[in-house]
C-alpha cells in the first residue's frame, strides 16, 4: 500500500482541435462549472490540426474562474525554457496561481525539427530536460540577486534578467516514462504525469515505476511525497456493465480511483474522451463519492475505535 | 474620417495590478473604445508580464473590443538560447488566437499608433492620419472614462460598416476591398472577418482566399463579375458545393464567387415533371426534395456533390446507365457572362452556349439557376458491398465484363486501392432501378464472384437513400487541406491487358484511390455532337488519386494506351494535352470559338480552362 498523502485532484484532457475551438473552450468552462481542479492540454506545436497550446491555456484560464490549467505536457525543445518560465508566471499571476507546468522532453522529433526544433537523442533530452527546469526556477526567483547566467550542454544564457515572480509555487509536473525520466523526475519534478495507456502494463506497472521515482527522490534527499502522482486516462466511458479500468458504471469507477489512491498513491486523475456529460458527471458523481472513501481510509484509527464503540 | 480609438496598458502595471489592469480593459470595451493594446516599456526591468500571454488573457477577458497583442521577434531561431522563442511556433500562437478571438486581434506592433496620455481631441485626429488605430496610455478608471467621453458621439459612418485594423491587417495585396460593390458589401468575407475560415477550404482542397464575394441573385452575381473583372491579375475560383477537384474554387489570395445562398429546389411544372434548382444545392438535397413527388435525377456517386459544378461537366452517377447523364436532362440554364448580361441558355435560346454549358460550362459563365427534367423513379435497390479479392487483375477483369454485360437497370461503381500483403478490398457501389427485390438480388448475385464477402448492405429505397449517407458541410465549413492529386481517363472496353496494368499501378502503392464507374446504356443513347460532353461510348470512367503527383504520373503514364480521352471533372493536370483529352479537336475548336465571343479576355480559367487565343503560350502562362 502506497499514498503518499495527497489531496485529490480530478480534472479533463482536452483534445486542442482548432477546428472545433469553442468546443474546446466549452468543455473548460464545463469542467469549471463542475467543480473540477484542472483542464489540462497536450502540446504538440507541429501538429497543424492543433491550437498552440500555450495561448489556449492563457485564453481558458482566462474564461474560467476556478479550474487550474496546465500543458499535458509542454514540448521543451519547441519551449526554450526561459519563455515557457516567463508565460508560465505571467499565466499565474493573471490567474491568481492557477497555473501548474506540465513539461517533458519532446517527441515525434521530425515534427520538432520540421518548426525549427533540434533534434536530441532520448538520453539527450532527459539531460536537456534537467537544464531546462534548473533555468525555469532561476527565472522564477525573483528573490536571488543578479541576473541568470547559466552554462550547460544544452542550454546557455548570460545576463538573463528573472522575474516575472509567480503568484503561488507553481509545481513543475513531468511526463516520464523510461528510467532516466523518471530518475529526474525523483530527483527535481514536484510531480509525475503520465498516462496509463502509455505504462507497460498499464496500473500493474504502478508499483515499480513509482519505485524507481522514491528511490531517485531518496538519493537527493527528498521525501518521495514531494513528488505528487498524477495519471491521464485516455480511454474512458461511463457503460452499464464493468468493462475496464474507468469504462464501467459510475460506482465501479469510484472503486478504481479510490483503489490507486489508497493502494498506488495516485493523487490526480485526468480523463480524456471530450464529452461535456462525462466531465458534469466526473465532478458531479465521481469525486466527491472518491474523496469521502479516501478521507474516511486516511483517518487515523479513530474510525476502528467509533465502529467499536457502536 | 473614422478613427479607431483605444487604450494601451503596460505589461509591468499589469504585472503590479493585474486584477485592477484587466479591469481597465473591461471597461474600454463597456464604453465602446476599439481596441486594448500590450505595451512593454519595460525592457529592461524584471517585473513585466510576458506580452503575449497578457494580450492573450486579455483577450478572454473580453468578448468584442480589438486586441494589440505584440507579437515576438522573428530572429532565427536558437536551440541553445533559452529566451529565443521559435518563429513557427510564434506564428502559430498568433493564428491560434485568431481562431479563438476571431476578427478581434493585431499582432504587428506597427498596426497602431500610440498617443501621449494627455491627447486631446486633435491630437488623436492627427495621428488618426495615418489610417492606423490610436491608443492612449491609462493609468485609471478616469484615465479610461476621459477618453471615453473625448470620443463619444463619433459620427459612424452611415450604412455601411468600416471594418476594424483587425480585420484589415489581414489584407491581401492587389485587392480593391473597399470598392466591393455595395450590393456585396454586406455578405462579403474577408480573411480577417470570423466566417472567413469556414469559407477558405473546399472538401479536398485548402485555401486561403483574398476575398470571398458572396452573391445571393443573379443580379449580385453580375456585380461580383464585375468586379472579379477588374482584378483579371488574381485567380478567380467559382464555387457552388466546394467538391470540385479540377475546379479551383478555392486558392490563395484570389478571388471567390461563393454561391452558397442560391441553393433553392423548386417544382416548375408537376406535369412535366420540371424542377428547378440553384447552383449550391447538393445532389442529396436534390434527391430528398425529389423523392416525395416519386422522382429522381440523376447525378453522381455522392450527395455532398453540388448541382453548379457537376450540371456543367457531366454527371456520371449510379442511375445513369437507366437515365443518361445529369446534363441530358438539363432543359435551360440561366447563366451571368463574363460581361455581367443575364442569359438563359437552351435549345432554343442560345443553343450554341446551351450546348457549350453541358460539359464545358465553367468557362463561359456563372449558372444561377438550372431546370431540369427529371424521371420517375421507385424504389431502388442500393447496395454496398465490401470484397476481398486475392487476386484484383482477376476481379477488375471479371467486374469489367459483368458491369458492361448488365442490363441497364443496373449500374455498379468499383472503388479500391493499394493491395495489402497481397489482399485487395474492392467495394462495389451499385444502383438496380427496380422496385422487384428479387430482381435486384438476381442482378448483383453474379458481382458477389469477385471476391470474399466481407461486408455487405443492400436496402430497398428511393434515390435520396443512395444520396443521404453524405455528410452535411457544419457551420465550421469544409476542412480539405493541400491539393488532390487525381487523374481522369474513359476506358473503351475494359481489356484484360487494361485490367493487369491497372493491377500492376494498384501494387505500386502510388494510388491510394481507384474508382471505375461504369458507363453505357443510355449514356450512348444521345449523339455526341448533341452536348460539349462528347464521350458517349466508352464503357467506363476511371478515377485513380495519389499522394505525391510525381509518383501517380509516373505509374498513370503506362496505362495510357488504354484510354480515350478523358472526363474533366477527376483529372488535375493541367497540361494543355489534357484539354484535348477532355475535348477532341473539332469539339475544342468549336469551344474556342463561343469562348471568343462569350468570355474574350477569359474571365472563367479555374476549370479546364479554354484559352480563347488557342495560344498554346498562353495556355502554360494562365497555369501559372
Ligand atoms: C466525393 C466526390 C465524388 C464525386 N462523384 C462524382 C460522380 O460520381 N460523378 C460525377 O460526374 N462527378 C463526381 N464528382 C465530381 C464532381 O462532379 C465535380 O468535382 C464538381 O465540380 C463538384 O461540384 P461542386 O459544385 O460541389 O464543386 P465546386 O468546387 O463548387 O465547383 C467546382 C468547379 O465547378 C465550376 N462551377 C461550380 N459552380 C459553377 C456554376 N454555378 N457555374 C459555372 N461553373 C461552376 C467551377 O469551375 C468550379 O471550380 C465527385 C466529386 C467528389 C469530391
Amino acid at each position: 500500500m502506497t499514498d503518499y498523502g495527497h489531496d485529490l485532484l480530478f480534472g479533463v484532457f482536452a483534445t486542442p482541435v482548432a477546428q472545433q475551438a469553442r468546443q474546446v473552450v466549452d468543455l473548460a468552462v464545463t469542467a469549471d462549472r463542475a467543480g473540477l481542479d484542472l483542464v489540462s492540454f497536450q502540446d504538440h506545436p507541429y501538429q497543424p490540426s492543433f491550437l498552440d497550446t500555450s495561448t489556449l491555456l492563457a485564453f481558458t484560464a482566462a474564461r474560467t474562474e476556478r479550474i487550474h490549467v496546465n500543458a499535458n505536457v509542454a514540448s521543451l525543445p519547441l519551449r526554450p525554457p526561459a519563455v515557457l518560465a516567463r508565460a508560465a508566471a505571467s499565466l499565474d499571476i493573471l490567474s491568481g496561481g492557477r497555473f501548474a507546468l506540465g513539461i517533458g522532453a519532446g517527441a515525434f522529433w521530425d515534427g520538432i525539427a520540421a518548426m525549427g526544433g533540434r533534434r536530441l537523442s532520448a538520453a539527450q533530452g532527459v539531460t536537456a530536460l534537467g537544464e531546462g527546469i534548473e533555468i525555469i526556477r532561476e527565472i522564477w526567483d525573483t528573490d536571488a540577486t543578479g541576473a541568470v547566467n547559466y552554462d550547460g550542454r544544452y542550454y546557455s544564457v548570460k545576463g538573463a534578467r528573472r522575474g516575472p515572480r509567480p503568484a503561488h509555487d507553481i509545481p513543475i509536473w513531468v511526463g516520464a516514462y523510461k528510467p532516466k525520466m523518471l530518475a529526474l523526475t525523483g530527483g527535481v519534478g514536484d510531480g509525475w504525469l503520465p498516462t496509463i495507456e502509455y505504462l507497460p502494463r498499464g496500473a500493474d506497472s504502478l508499483p515499480e515505476l513509482n519505485a524507481r521515482i522514491d528511490a531517485a527522490a531518496h538519493d537527493a534527499g527528498r521525501d518521495p511525497a514531494a513528488v505528487r502522482r498524477l495519471m491521464n486516462f485516455m480511454n474512458v466511458q461511463f457503460s452499464s456493465a464493468p468493462r475496464g479500468l474507468l469504462n464501467g458504471p459510475s460506482e465501479a469507477w469510484v472503486d478504481q480511483i479510490a483503489e490507486l489512491a489508497l493502494g498506488h498513491g495516485v493523487s490526480a486523475f485526468i480523463i480524456g474522451g471530450d464529452d461535456p456529460s462525462m466531465t458534469q458527471r466526473f465532478g458531479a458523481e465521481i469525486a466527491p463519492a472518491v474523496r469521502a472513501i479516501v478521507e474516511r481510509e486516511r483517518r487515523p484509527a479513530a474510525p476502528d475505535r467509533t465502529q467499536g464503540e457502536a | 474620417m473614422v478613427m479607431e480609438i483605444g487604450i494601451a496598458l503596460d505589461v509591468s502595471r499589469l504585472a503590479h495590478a493585474p486584477q485592477e489592469t484587466v479591469a481597465l480593459a473591461r471597461l474600454a470595451e463597456e464604453r465602446g473604445l476599439d481596441l486594448v493594446v500590450v505595451t512593454d516599456g519595460t525592457a529592461q526591468r524584471t517585473t513585466g508580464l510576458d506580452p503575449w500571454t497578457a494580450a492573450v488573457w486579455l483577450a478572454g477577458s473580453t468578448s468584442r473590443i480589438t486586441i494589440g497583442a505584440p507579437a515576438g521577434g522573428t530572429s532565427p531561431p536558437d536551440p541553445t538560447d533559452p529566451e529565443a522563442p521559435y518563429p513557427k511556433v510564434q506564428a502559430k500562437a498568433e493564428d491560434s488566437l485568431d481562431i479563438l478571438a476571431p476578427g478581434r486581434i493585431i499582432s504587428n506592433p506597427a498596426g497602431w499608433v500610440v498617443a501621449p496620455p494627455d491627447a486631446k481631441p486633435e491630437d488623436l485626429a492627427g495621428a488618426a492620419e495615418s489610417d492606423l488605430p490610436v491608443v492612449v496610455p491609462v493609468h485609471s478608471r478616469e484615465d479610461v472614462e476621459r477618453l471615453a467621453a473625448l470620443v463619444a458621439g463619433r459620427d459612424d459612418r452611415a450604412g455601411v460598416r468600416r471594418r476594424p485594423a483587425a480585420v484589415r491587417a489581414h489584407r491581401k495585396p492587389g485587392i480593391d476591398y473597399d470598392g466591393v460593390p455595395a450590393s456585396l458589401a454586406e455578405t462579403v468575407v474577408e480573411p480577417g472577418d470570423p466566417p472567413y475560415r469556414a469559407l477558405s477550404s473546399t472538401y479536398l482542397r485548402g485555401g486561403g482566399p483574398g476575398l470571398v464575394l458572396r452573391p445571393r441573385t443573379p443580379a449580385e452575381v453580375s456585380d461580383a463579375i464585375g468586379f472579379a473583372r477588374r482584378h483579371r491579375h488574381l485567380p478567380l475560383g467559382i464555387r457552388s458545393a466546394g467538391h470540385g477537384i479540377s475546379g479551383r474554387s478555392t486558392n490563395r489570395g484570389g478571388l471567390v464567387i461563393d454561391l452558397g445562398a442560391m441553393n433553392t429546389i423548386e417544382v416548375v411544372d408537376p406535369a412535366r415533371r420540371l424542377v428547378r434548382t440553384g447552383p449550391a444545392a447538393t445532389w442529396k438535397q436534390v434527391a430528398a426534395a425529389l423523392a416525395p413527388h416519386g422522382w429522381a435525377l440523376g447525378s453522381g456517386d455522392y450527395g455532398g456533390v453540388g448541382v453548379g459544378g457537376l450540371a456543367t461537366a457531366g454527371g456520371i452517377g449510379l442511375l445513369s446507365r437507366n437515365h443518361g447523364l445529369t446534363i441530358d436532362h438539363l432543359r435551360s440554364v440561366d447563366l451571368v457572362l463574363a460581361d455581367g448580361r443575364q442569359v438563359q441558355a437552351s435549345r432554343e435560346q442560345h443553343p450554341e452556349l446551351f450546348w457549350a454549358v453541358r460539359g464545358a460550362g465553367a468557362n463561359f459563365g456563372i449558372a444561377t439557376s438550372f431546370e431540369f427534367e427529371v424521371d420517375e423513379v421507385g424504389e431502388v435497390g442500393w447496395a454496398q458491398l465490401a470484397l476481398v479479392s486475392t487476386d484484383i487483375e482477376q476481379s477488375l477483369r471479371r467486374y469489367g465484363e459483368l458491369a458492361s454485360a448488365a442490363p441497364r437497370d443496373t449500374t455498379v461503381f468499383l472503388v479500391t486501392g493499394q493491395p495489402r500483403d497481397g489482399l485487395s478490398t474492392v467495394q462495389l457501389f451499385a444502383v438496380v432501378d427496380n422496385p422487384d427485390p428479387d430482381i435486384v438480388v438476381a442482378r448483383l448475385t453474379p458481382f458477389l464472384e469477385l471476391g470474399m464477402l466481407a461486408r455487405q448492405q443492400v436496402v430497398m429505397t428511393p434515390y435520396a437513400g443512395v444520396m443521404g449517407s453524405a455528410a452535411d458541410v457544419g457551420p465550421d465549413g469544409q476542412h480539405g487541406f493541400g491539393e488532390p492529386n487525381s487523374r481522369s481517363a474513359f476506358v473503351p472496353t475494359l481489356t484484360p491487358e487494361f485490367a493487369r496494368d491497372a493491377a500492376a499501378m494498384l501494387r505500386s502503392g502510388a494510388v491510394y484511390f481507384f474508382e471505375l464507374r461504369a458507363m453505357g446504356g443510355a449514356i450512348a443513347d444521345v449523339a455526341p455532337d448533341d452536348t460539349a460532353f462528347t464521350h458517349r461510348t466508352p464503357a467506363f470512367q476511371l478515377a485513380a488519386m495519389g499522394q505525391n503527383d510525381k509518383r501517380l504520373t509516373a505509374v498513370w503514364e503506362p496505362l495510357r494506351r488504354h484510354f480515350d480521352g478523358l472526363y474533366l471533372s477527376f483529372e488535375t493536370d493541367r497540361s494543355p494535352q489534357r484539354l484535348l483529352d477532355a475535348f477532341p479537336a473539332p469539339v475544342l475548336e468549336r469551344l474556342r470559338a463561343l469562348k471568343r465571343r462569350y468570355d474574350p479576355d477569359n474571365l472563367f480559367r479555374d476549370n479546364f480552362n479554354i484559352d480563347p487565343t488557342g495560344d498554346p503560350a498562353a495556355v502554360q502562362e494562365a497555369r501559372a
